[in-house]
């Protein structure tokens, strides 16, 4: 009796859950996915690592991108330190989850084009506390499952809660996290805070997203920190001079173009 | 002093009384008392080897490592899927347990966790040498191919046989100082594994474990002494007075000094640390003698004159004895505080509380014999029928009939002595504290041999500018530096960025073994950097350059923790910096700096106490006998027992350390009792008018007992740390028990033949 009595209530309640929740969390997260972010942008980019002892390492690069499609172009320069500057990297971010990015980096030192073998996701991007997938616009969607877990205030706005797993042991090992919470504003659809957690289950970043404005009609982030929580170590991104849907030839995302260096193009 | 003894003996009931509330008073504090096992406690805080270290881990993240020894003594080794699988399980199990910190790189190292530099068709790849654990013949041959043509991790992880691996992994900071659990818990991990069978063979070393568990052997060894010293008490109280009084009266008085003694220690939150553990016993061998002394006088008095009450042969014996007693508690007291010049806390308290100690035991035995003995029924026992009556006779005898062969065989020991101070060397190794059939040791002994070696020295090197550690000057210097250093018989490996940036140099040149050296220009090494940033983690290289490329930590790797072998290579290394590094300074650490710098100080320590032992003890002796020629004779046994001591340490070639440095100071308070007794008794005796032969013979007679029996108790107590099973005891156990022999032997024999040629009343 009692059996069948816990058959009929989880028969009544489960489809509902899954429904009301998984399907909204995903439904957010394509809304952030979606968001506009225009057809090209340049903009400066400031890195500031800091160790835990506050012990600062400055970066200066200049941001190109295209988006193909759906894929995306990108090419960054070096500017400060001196003993980095012209070295640059060009990216391919394709769309599709089969077709691993492709990267090259041009070492002024060696005057050679370097390829870079495609990062794993969770490698750390350039030794900043961001990992290559946390620098995209969204994780990818289909490797978590998402699930919103309410509505709560971050600095004065609205924001989705949002909860990602990864949809399989795989997948989390590959991208080094066992959970990630994200905290979408409402009006905006821009992620303002994401928590996430290693594999043991511990605390180990936060991003958060300290200043924002609109440009042109796109909502943008000016300055990004990433804080380690384990190693303390952290790391901040501004970003400044956007220029949004400038037109920009095919050939700028070339080798050829890495060599050529910045020269204000 | 006779009001008092008199108002004691009367009162003998509010005395006792007095005693027990006193002793349950101490005895409820003592639950308070903790045991302090870090031996970073115990390090002065301004001492180089201590800063360095905090600066080492606040700038570089690198501390004292863990180390787990996987090994596979057969054909294939470790490269088979089993072992490796071992090796990712436990690395694994290590990053979940919370005794560890696991974050970077340096901090958990295996093979899982270590990362190859790898050329490619294009460019310059990271990857783990082992992302999931190998198990396909193909994947376990490359692994090994990619060790082997990698290099840096030869020796350092994987063994050059191929039948080992290690594990280093850093205690996390909650944890540092309680080493010992973390090696218990290693320890039942490993035979969790072992259980479910398999070939391979788990050691675990590392300094950390060494220091924990040596400081949780100690304690332990000390506490299974204590039964040992006092049936050793028993016994010989037994033989020399031959009743159970004269067995429980000494007993309750080094019992009760132990209990108020250790009682203070914890009411002033003072804890016991790896030293000061050894007080205990101590106190039991050395608190003895006052007792034994006075009561062999009070049954001397009550024999000599039979017609005497009981009460007046007792005061008669106080009067008598209370200031030689008093005195060589002053003396040894004062041996025990010249101590407090040593830089480390633990031996501060250890001389603090064993003067402590033995004041408490001259108090009790004032307040304590008197009162029982006078409550007691009287059931003296004649003083010829005492232990001990003939060979007495025949020591006054040899004495009186053959000074000069005494002499000549003093002479004799002198000699050989004076010899071995000249080969007296100084050398402390913790490791060779332990007994050899040790699992400890015989693990830290196998990875040694196999490896690169579980003890370092860590070399920073601060440019004084921003980038400098990248400028190709510095970097060869860095590795012509290690080069030094590996030539060094007893240097494993060592490690630095300059080692990374020319393996990264070779596989950006195709692998071309010739490009292992440093980048030529300072702007290459920092887009090597940028480029190994790309798929290695921020932290990587955390632990050999700081974030602003201004400071260099160099790690040496030492097959050996003794602290002369450590001396040798520091020498060698800091000579050759000042060609290497001209401009700027080196600054040391690590667990081989520390070793070193901390033997010096216990030298050092230890030759001041003795100096300041020597001075305090003379300037007492002037005043107890008004006359500096008397106070001079008064040290003479001593200081020779002193001389045989570090001469038999010369001889027998055992080195200066703390278990022995300590043992001159210690000597020189026990053993000048001796003589004071003995010079008492004989002024007291040629006052009376005595020719020198009857001087003698009495003074054999009453304090010649005493002293022999207080000369057996120390010998024996210390005798009994030769069956601890860590040496430091065992080798302060013989030191002082054949030092004492020496100054029994030279206040008995000799000293009253020296007497003999300064009598006052010539």
């Amino acid at each position: 009796m009692q059996k069948r009595y816990v058959g009929l209530l989880l028969f009544v309640l489960l489809p509902w859950t899954v429904l009301a929740t998984e399907s909204t969390g995903l439904e957010i997260m394509t809304h952030v996915d979606q968001r506009e972010d225009g057809d090209t942008l340049r903009q400066h980019m400031k890195q500031t690592l800091v160790d835990r002892n506050g012990r600062e390492r400055v970066r200066q690069l200049v941001l190109l991108r295209k988006d193909v499609g759906g894929d995306k172009k990108i090419i960054s320069f070096f500017l400060e330190p001196a003993n980095i500057r012209d070295t640059s990297l060009l990216t391919f971010d394709y769309d599709s989850v089969q077709k691993d990015d492709d990267q090259w980096l041009y070492l002024p030192a060696l005057k050679k084009v370097r390829r870079i073998s495609s990062a794993d996701r969770g490698d750390y991007f350039m030794g900043t506390d961001f990992s290559f997938e946390d620098m995209k616009q969204t994780p990818e969607l289909d490797d978590y499952q998402w699930h919103l877990m309410g509505v709560v205030n971050v600095g004065g706005y609205d924001c989705w809660q949002v909860e990602g797993k990864p949809v399989s042991e795989q997948v989390a090992q590959e991208l080094g996290y066992s959970r990630m919470v994200q905290f979408i504003r409402k009006d905006n659809w821009m992620a303002v805070q994401v928590n996430y957690w290693d594999l043991a289950q511990r605390p180990l970043k936060t991003m958060r997203v300290l200043a924002l404005k609109e440009i042109e009609g796109i909502w943008t982030a000016t300055e990004i920190e990433m804080v380690n929580q384990q190693s303390h170590h952290k790391t901040l991104l501004s970003f400044s001079d956007q220029i949004y849907n400038e037109s920009m030839n095919d050939r700028l995302f070339s080798q050829r173009s890495l060599k050529r260096g910045y020269r204000g193009q | 002093m006779k009001p008092l003894f008199e108002r004691i003996v009367h009162r003998a009931w509010w005395v006792l009384l007095f005693l027990l509330l006193v002793t349950v008073g101490f005895a409820s504090q003592m639950p308070k008392l903790h045991l302090e096992t870090n031996i970073e406690e115990m390090l002065p805080k301004n001492m180089d080897a201590y800063l360095n270290k905090q600066r080492l881990e606040k700038d570089f993240n690198a501390a004292d490592m863990v180390v787990i020894g996987i090994l596979k003594d057969d054909k294939e080794g470790i490269y088979n899927a089993h072992t490796l699988a071992l090796v990712d399980e436990l690395t694994q199990w290590l990053r979940t347990r919370k005794e560890f910190r696991t974050l970077a790189l340096a901090d958990l190292m295996s093979l899982s966790t270590i990362k190859d530099i790898r050329g490619t068709e294009d460019g310059m790849d990271v990857v783990p040498f082992m992302p999931h654990p190998a198990s396909s013949p193909e994947a376990i041959a490359q692994l090994r191919h990619r060790l082997v043509l990698n290099g840096l991790y030869m020796g350092s992880m994987v063994s050059e046989d191929g039948k080992g691996t290690l594990i280093v992994v850093r205690p996390a900071a909650d944890y540092v100082g309680k080493y010992h659990d973390i090696y218990q818990l290693l320890v039942e991990k490993v035979s969790e594994i072992q259980k479910r069978g398999g070939a391979e063979e788990i050691l675990i070393t590392g300094r950390p474990v060494v220091e924990g568990v040596f400081g949780v052997y100690m304690p332990q060894d000390m506490q299974q002494m204590q039964p040992l010293i006092l049936l050793l008490l028993v016994v010989l109280l037994a033989f020399s007075f031959r009743n159970v009084r004269g067995v429980l009266i000494p007993l309750a008085v080094v019992v009760l000094s132990e209990i108020w003694m250790l009682g203070t220690m914890a009411a002033v939150g003072i804890p016991m640390y790896t030293v000061t553990t050894m007080l205990p016993i101590l106190i039991l061998a050395i608190g003895i003698a006052d007792s034994v002394h006075l009561l062999t006088h009070i049954r001397v008095e009550a024999g000599r004159d039979a017609s005497l009450s009981r009460s007046a042969s007792i005061v008669l014996a106080m009067q008598a004895m209370w200031s030689p007693i008093l005195m060589t508690t002053l003396t040894t007291a004062a041996g025990f505080l010249a101590m407090l010049t040593s830089d480390l806390i633990p031996m501060q308290y250890f001389g603090i509380f064993a003067a402590v100690g033995i004041v408490y035991a001259f108090v009790i035995t004032i307040l304590l014999i008197p009162a029982i003995e006078s409550v007691l029924p009287k059931r003296e026992q004649p003083l010829k029928q005492l232990s001990f009556g003939r060979y007495l006779t025949w020591v006054g005898h040899v004495v009186i009939h053959h000074p000069r062969q005494i002499c000549a065989g003093f002479a004799i020991v002198l000699l050989c002595s004076t010899y071995g101070l000249t080969q007296l060397n100084v050398d402390s190794s913790l490791i060779h504290q332990f007994h050899p059939s040790d699992p400890l040791r015989q693990a830290d002994v196998v990875l040694n041999d196999r490896f690169s070696g579980t003890n370092t020295l860590d070399i920073i090197i601060d440019t004084g500018v921003k980038d400098g550690v990248l400028e190709p000057s510095f970097l060869q210097a860095l590795m012509q530096l290690q080069t030094i250093a590996e030539a060094n018989a007893m240097v494993g490996d060592s490690s630095s960025i300059a080692e990374f940036l020319a393996e990264m140099n070779k596989v950006m040149h195709g692998g071309d073994e010739a490009w292992r050296i440093p980048p030529g220009n300072a702007s290459l090494a920092a887009q090597y950097l940028l480029l190994y940033s790309f798929s290695g983690s921020p932290d990587d290289f955390d632990s050999f350059i700081t974030s602003d490329y201004q400071q260099a930590h160099v790690r040496i790797q030492l097959k050996s923790d003794a602290s002369a072998d450590a001396d040798v290579l520091l020498q060698h290394l800091e000579q050759q910096a000042k060609h290497l590094f001209p401009h700027v300074t080196l600054e040391y650490a690590g667990t081989a700096y520390t070793a070193l710098r901390f033997s010096d100080l216990i030298i050092q320590g230890q030759m001041m106490s003795l100096l300041l032992a020597m001075t305090m003890i003379f300037a007492l002796c002037c005043w107890m006998f008004r006359c500096i020629s008397d106070a001079a004779l008064v040290m003479l046994p001593v200081a020779m027992a002193v001389v045989v001591d570090y001469g038999m340490m010369g001889l027998l070639g055992i080195p200066l350390e703390i278990g022995t440095a300590i043992t001159g100071a210690m000597a020189l308070g026990i053993g000048v009792d001796f003589a004071i007794h003995y010079l008492y008794r004989y002024r007291y005796h040629e006052k009376l008018g005595k020719p020198y032969q009857a001087i003698v013979l009495s003074s054999n007679e009453d304090t010649g007992r005493a002293i022999l029996f207080n000369a057996l108790v120390v010998i024996g107590g210390f005798l009994v740390l030769l069956t601890a099973h860590l040496y430091p005891q065992v080798k302060l156990g013989a030191l002082v028990s054949g030092s004492m022999l020496v100054c029994y032997l030279a206040s008995c024999y000799l000293f009253p033949i020296i007497l003999r040629r300064n009598t006052r009343h010539g």
